[in-house]
């Protein structure tokens, strides 16, 4: 029961993998909280340049291209794509550093 | 003429090089640190390349250092309603006096 040979999970099973497949309720809110304060940078920048009637093509590119929060939908602000996984979807708190870098697209079908 | 004010809101600590290149040329080098910088389209490409980890707000003009600092002090907890006529030193004076007994000496020192 007690010292050094107790039949612990990582003990008897070696690897024991600690990160939960999905996100919880609080991580679900704040990741979406994230979001938008993403959307409201790209938002101020945006309209900032707008009123000097400059505009900037990284700026456009990302308008065009990125969805905004309330446009997303869950399985992309939650998850995101990956080839290994079983049904190609994996919780998007895999991705290193995934609450400070942006992911918001999938390959289209996925 | 109008100014973006960007705040560090979350650190660089294990991003890129590149990304952190950015904040170091914003000026930014400690979370809740508070930049100004002219609204072009220059500092706009700056932002957008850091902007998961800056909060940005358009200002007419740039605040100093000491009025970014008296934004987020606290208010003391205490109000001078009105000041002794002439001094603290004065009011110990008289307040001796009153209570008799004491010498006061002609340094203005008071011992009671």
């Amino acid at each position: 029961m007690f010292g050094a040979f107790r039949p612990t999970n990582s003990l008897s099973g070696g690897l024991l993998w600690k990160i939960p497949w999905r996100l919880s309720q609080p991580q679900k809110y704040r990741q979406r909280q994230r979001l938008r304060a993403v959307d409201d940078v790209v938002a101020t920048v945006s309209a900032a340049l707008a009123k000097k009637g400059e505009t900037l093509k990284q700026l456009e590119r990302w308008q065009a291209e990125m969805p905004t929060e309330a446009e997303m939908l869950p399985k992309d602000k939650y998850t995101m794509f990956d080839r290994k996984e079983k049904r190609y979807r994996k919780g998007i708190h895999k991705l290193p550093k995934w609450t400070r870098v942006s992911q918001r697209l999938n390959p289209p079908g996925y | 003429m109008s100014w973006f004010r960007i705040t560090l809101h979350r650190s660089a600590i294990g991003l890129p090089e590149r990304t952190r290149g950015v904040l170091s040329a914003l000026g930014l080098r400690k979370r809740q640190q508070v930049v100004f910088h002219p609204v072009s389209a220059q500092f706009a490409g700056m932002i957008l390349k850091v902007k998961e980890l800056v909060k940005v707000e358009e200002v007419d003009r740039p605040l100093s250092a000491a009025e970014v600092k008296a934004e987020r002090t606290p208010e003391p907890g205490f109000w001078v309603e009105s000041r002794a006529a002439g001094g603290v030193l004065k009011e110990v004076e008289a307040l001796a006096r009153r209570r008799g007994g004491v010498k006061v000496e002609e340094e203005g020192e008071v011992r009671l």
